[in-house]
């Protein structure tokens, strides 16, 4: 009896189908080569896994709330475009120059924001616009031309950011730490408090939410600057990585970002969201992309396996979702 | 316009209501009143012009023309917050509720208790959930459902239980409720029936909209007739009146002396 209502209560989370897969992707990879779960390729597989993780992480929040964000890639290559050409000129010091990107990222975040609740115009015409615009720009102050970044060196910031250590065998990033910090605190936002309660309220039922005074509004504003500001503190993370800010980094980010969140189980229109979903979702694309090289397929069939696992997981949810109805 | 104040009992009083829908009267200077705990039963034919009346009270339309008092001081409301705000709660069929949250997080949205330091913001689920659990009890509900069951997965009788343990339990004065009883069990019925009664016993009014007049006698303390957005008679006992003469009221018969 308790048995059968744990497992009945684990296949009726939406984390379910996205674990399994992850699973599955493992095992398979694994057993056409097992260099695939080798400490080196785990751990650089987990160093590039962070940066589009973070901004999913955001986007789940977001997208709970009824929203989402297609400017996050645009703004993952424009923050650190920002920091390092006002380090290079002079201007500040870099420790400033990250935190005025990260404001200005926020910045970026609220005007989204405040086009959506105030103009009424959808996420998706707002953000569309935002990302042409925050792209443009990046390419206009660069003209094109990605910017001189110091090399690594031994900065504060870049150990905080991306220092690495070992535990084990395994050569792990601080950005890895990040990521899970930020899964943490997300998660318990979004289930344990009362912003988490109006968050999905906000996408669930946006009048209903009204009615009970749930400021609606100031929570999708809030998201929007959320969502901004991950995205710039991961192109930062990812321009220290790889010791360049080009002005075109994290193009199609935001559709690879909003893929992961909804494989993990996230209403597209809002009312439901997971970060547990989102981290496997997160998992689920980069081990795809990591294994799929690794078993000799081309890399340029990543976007077809990608593509495969969206209509699949999609066909998964509705049908759970329909049969959850169908039973009450 | 003479305009009385709360010494009489009265907790809502709506004088000369106009709403017009481009050249349709819907409201043609309704006067409505509700006393301090009383069961007011709302009845006419579709068209009438109840739900207008309901939606100008709880702030979905603005009206054209009128004036609305609660407890003699002028009210302006101008959306259901505002409402709320003056403690008039409506409970429309299914709309009030968000489907993906579960019953608990639903009856104290916007209003979430939290634990432990303010900065963390922590809901307290237990307190939530134990809350929720003794409200559906109240209601009547009598399934055993799980106060953490998403509103989505309960029926449409559930769901009305909900909104009106919701009301409840934050202390409105009138609970204006659009159709309680429609698509509910017997079972349900009465114990949503039972629950009106006792909002009014715990000091609440209520404005009850049925189609079922049966379920109206058998709860109201007064019933109102609207007709061609027009009230008709607002003074009539349950306790003295038949279900028939009210019905001749409803569809007009009573003044031209034909009787079913």
């Amino acid at each position: 009896m308790e048995n059968r209502s744990l497992i009945a209560r684990l296949t009726a989370r939406p984390e379910l189908g996205p674990f399994v897969l992850l699973l599955a992707e493992l095992v398979v990879f694994w057993s056409i080569n097992p260099e695939f779960l080798s400490p080196l390729n785990i751990s650089n597989t987990l160093s590039f896994t962070v940066e589009l993780g973070l901004i999913a992480l955001a986007m789940t929040l977001l997208m709970t709330s009824g929203e989402f964000d297609l400017s996050v890639g645009s703004v993952f290559g424009f923050a650190p475009v920002l920091m390092w050409t006002l380090f290079n000129a002079g201007v500040t010091s870099l420790g400033l120059a990250f935190v005025v990107a990260l404001v200005v990222a926020a910045l970026i975040g609220f005007a989204n924001g405040w086009f959506v609740t105030r103009v009424r115009i959808s996420s998706f015409l707002v953000t569309l616009g935002m990302l042409l615009v925050v792209r443009g720009t990046a390419l206009f102050i660069t003209d094109g031309f990605p910017q001189r970044t110091w090399s690594a060196g031994g900065h504060w910031l870049a150990e905080v950011l991306v220092g690495d250590f070992y535990v084990g065998p395994f050569r792990l990033y601080m950005s890895l730490f990040w990521f899970i910090l930020f899964a943490l605190l997300l998660g318990y936002v979004l289930t344990g408090t009362k912003a988490g309660n109006w968050i999905q309220a906000a996408g669930g039922n946006a009048n209903a939410a009204r009615a009970r005074g749930v400021k609606v509004d100031r929570v999708k504003v809030a998201l929007f600057m959320l969502s901004a500001t991950l995205a710039g503190f991961a192109g930062i993370i990812s321009s220290i990585r790889t010791s360049a800010a080009n002005p075109n980094s994290g193009q199609g980010y935001e559709l690879e970002v909003i893929a992961m969140v909804v494989i993990g189980g996230t209403a597209l229109t809002g009312g439901r969201g997971t970060i547990i979903g989102t981290v496997l979702g997160v998992l689920i694309l980069r081990v795809m992309r990591n294994g799929i090289v690794l078993i000799g397929v081309p890399g340029l069939a990543y976007n077809i396996f990608i593509g495969a696992i969206i209509l699949g997981m999609m066909t998964l949810h509705s049908f759970l979702d329909r049969r959850h109805q169908g039973a009450n | 316009m003479a305009r009385q104040h709360s010494a009489d009992g009265t907790l809502v009083r709506m004088v000369g209501i106009e709403k017009s829908y481009g050249r349709v009267r819907a409201l043609d200077g309704v006067d409505f009143t509700v006393r301090e705990r009383e069961i007011v039963g709302l009845l006419g034919d579709n068209g009438a012009g109840k739900s207008t009346l309901i939606k100008v009270l709880s702030g979905a339309v603005p009206a054209t023309g009128g004036a609305i008092y609660v407890r003699g001081e002028k009210a302006s409301i101008r959306s259901t917050t505002d409402a709320i705000g003056y403690g008039i709660e409506t409970i429309y069929q299914d709309s009030a509720l968000v489907t993906q949250l579960s019953i608990a997080r639903n009856l104290f949205l916007g209003r979430e208790p939290i634990k432990g330091p303010r900065l963390l913001n922590r809901l307290d689920h237990e307190r939530m959930n134990r809350v929720a659990g003794e409200l559906l009890r109240r209601v009547g509900i009598s399934k055993n459902i799980p106060p953490t069951t998403p509103i989505g997965s309960l029926s449409g009788g559930e769901r009305q239980a909900v909104a009106i343990a919701r009301a409840m339990y934050f202390d409105s004065d009138l609970i204006i409720l659009d159709e309680p009883t429609n698509n509910l069990g017997v079972a349900e019925t009465q114990g949503v029936l039972s629950f009106v009664r006792n909002a009014r016993d715990s000091g609440h009014s209520c404005i009850f909209i049925a189609h079922n007049i049966h379920h109206v006698f058998q709860v109201v303390d007064r019933i109102v007739v609207m007709r061609r957005g027009r009230v008709v008679a607002d003074d009539i006992d349950p306790k003295t009146s038949s279900v028939e003469a009210v019905e001749r009221v409803i569809t007009g018969m009573t003044e031209a002396g034909v009787h079913a």
